[in-house]
């Protein structure tokens, strides 16, 4: 018998969690923490989601519950989830044979041993990344990746189990009884959309796609369900799943706060926008080789809408800022229609190098060497300045401005940046 | 007299630069070179659990911590008898002695010569242990 088990691990409302770990006054009160511009409700902690807020309510629903039920509300303070997820990660690596980071609060990992052995080491997971990184975690253990997500499910669920469930050790009258009352769509990798065909061929449950003919579901869905039917057998077919995360590009994507709609702001957005992506680009040490402009009207407006992009390929890979800058700007030239509202715009770098290429011959002579030798001096000192002054010290253009441009994000409820921003620690009294 | 600014290097952001000699001897103390002295691995025991915070207050510097310090906080390790932690008091985030007497939880600030003995009904919270002050000399 194989002594190697598949774990899931995820922490509980994790955004929200990240914001207690250091804010003492937002335990065991309600919480949620809002999207880009604080527009809607991406997180809750439990107490909020006990009072019916659900994922997605617009922030101005949401409102009167800060009167009557001591309401807490931040704004998304992506630099400290951030942070956290990576030491949250790191954690989980030291305990794992292996590690599949799946999203911001979620990996799956390789654990070996008896039931019992796995079981404590799950329990020990849990209290680690409580105690050393302060945030709570439930762990679900199976034989596959499919019913690993689902003990999880099962821990998080049932406060009785300590956030931890080792499937192969519950007893089978108690998952049986679950399996067949949990619908369908409650199964990782099973849509809304597949759920409702599914349901339409008396398959409402996950007992009853484990049960399901492996074929039919191929013939009917795909073989992506299929596996799910066999992962839910405990035969193991999924693979390494790829981070989110794609190493293979730079994406400066944001949402305004205020739409966008002159030529000039469009110009303000494109410039910053590719002067970061450069700038991020420098710190992985790559270069791109090519860039991708994007902007876009809200999908809930009436009316027409505009989503331009463009795309201009390098003519070798480069990070200089000035470059990409100017070529972001071109690209988005006249693309923007009069009259419209753009509420979200990004620059995309991608094509990525490790190194700048051959410099290619110049066929009509000397051409624009002093021009390129000056822009490269110009780009080094702007990077150096906000390497060392903050990246608002300087900037090119409009992104020099110390005021932030009225389109910046708008973050009203945002907690500080206690671990990545020297000027925002949290303070602490003696 | 010299203004402060000139004496820095000229570019002190881009770090250490390494020589290269594309011919020649090489050096006999190139594999001895490990990038020299690297503060973090001096204070950072495990970067996975520690926190910089910043003190205000004068109520700790027989601990040799001062207001406006940043302090080192580590929330892997056990906290123990006369440790300086970060503490949760009833919603207050406080840098304190730890101090066990018996059955007794006290914590010990320059306040005062006897501890503030905690009781049932305080909410309490251990942060962290303080493993290091960073002291601002000037």
């Amino acid at each position: 018998m194989s002594a190697d088990h598949v774990s899931l691990v995820d922490v509980n409302n994790f955004y929200v969690s990240c914001e207690r770990a250091f804010d003492y006054s937002l335990r065991n009160r309600p919480v949620v923490v809002l999207s880009n511009n604080d527009g809607c409700v991406v997180a809750r902690s439990q107490e909020a989601k006990d009072l019916g807020i659900a994922t997605g309510e617009p922030f101005f629903k949401v409102q009167r519950f800060m009167d009557s039920h001591h309401l807490a509300v931040r704004s998304s303070n992506y630099e400290l989830y951030g942070d956290m997820s990576a030491r949250v990660m790191e954690l989980l690596g030291r305990y794992g044979t292996w590690h599949e980071v799946y999203s911001i609060d979620e990996s799956f990992i390789g654990l070996e041993g008896s039931l019992e052995q796995v079981r404590s080491t799950a329990a020990q997971i849990r209290k680690a990344i409580d105690k050393v990184v302060g945030v709570p975690v439930c762990v679900g253990v199976s034989s596959t990746k499919t019913l690993a997500k689902l003990a999880n499910h099962i821990a998080k669920h049932n406060p009785g189990l300590g956030g931890v469930c080792v499937q192969q050790l519950m007893d089978q009258r108690v998952l049986d009884n679950i399996l067949s009352r949990v619908p369908v769509t409650d199964v990782w990798g099973v849509g809304r959309k597949s759920g409702a065909k599914l349901a339409s061929m008396g398959i409402e449950t996950i007992a009853d796609l484990r049960d399901a003919d492996p074929l039919l579901i191929r013939k009917k869905f795909s073989v992506v369900l299929q596996r799910t039917v066999f992962e839910l057998n405990g035969q193991r077919c999924i693979g390494p799943v790829e981070e989110r995360a794609d190493r293979g590009q730079v994406m400066f994507t944001r949402s305004f706060s205020t739409p966008v709609r002159t030529h000039e702001a469009m110009e303000e957005v494109m410039s910053i926008y590719a002067q970061k992506a450069a700038s991020r680009l420098a710190s992985e040490g790559r270069y791109a080789s090519l860039l991708t402009v994007t902007a876009g009207t809200s999908r809930f407006a009436q009316g027409e809408s505009s989503f331009p992009s463009a795309q201009v390929r390098l003519p070798r890979p480069t990070r200089d800022p000035i470059l990409l800058s100017k070529l972001a700007i071109a690209a988005m030239g006249d693309l923007m229609q009069p009259g419209m509202d753009y509420v979200r715009g990004g620059v995309i770098l991608s094509g990525l190098s490790d190194s700048p290429g051959e410099k290619q011959l110049d066929l009509f002579g000397l051409g624009d060497e002093q021009e390129e030798e000056e822009q490269k001096n110009v780009s080094s000192v702007v990077q150096d300045i906000s390497a060392r002054f903050g990246a608002k010290s300087i900037g090119l253009g409009p992104a020099g401005m110390a005021q932030s441009p009225a389109w910046t994000m708008k973050r009203e409820h945002i907690s500080q940046r206690y671990t990545t921003e020297w000027d925002e620690l949290l303070e602490v009294r003696a | 007299m010299a203004d402060e600014q000139e004496l820095m290097p000229p570019d002190a952001s881009q770090g250490p630069v390494q020589a290269v000699s594309a011919m020649g001897f090489p050096s006999p103390a190139r594999d001895y070179f490990d990038g020299g002295l690297d503060l973090n691995r001096l204070l950072v025991r495990d970067r996975v659990s520690t926190f910089i915070m910043r003190v205000s207050g004068h109520a700790m510097q027989s601990a040799g911590i001062h207001d406006g310090d940043e302090v080192i906080v580590d929330r892997s390790l056990p906290v123990r008898h006369a440790s300086v932690v970060i503490v949760n008091l009833n919603g207050q985030m406080l840098v304190r002695r730890w101090h066990i007497d018996g059955p007794k939880v006290g914590l010990l600030s320059d306040e005062s010569p006897l501890p503030v003995w905690l009781d049932e009904g305080d909410e309490v919270g251990v942060f962290g242990v303080i493993t290091r002050c960073l002291h601002h000399v000037r």
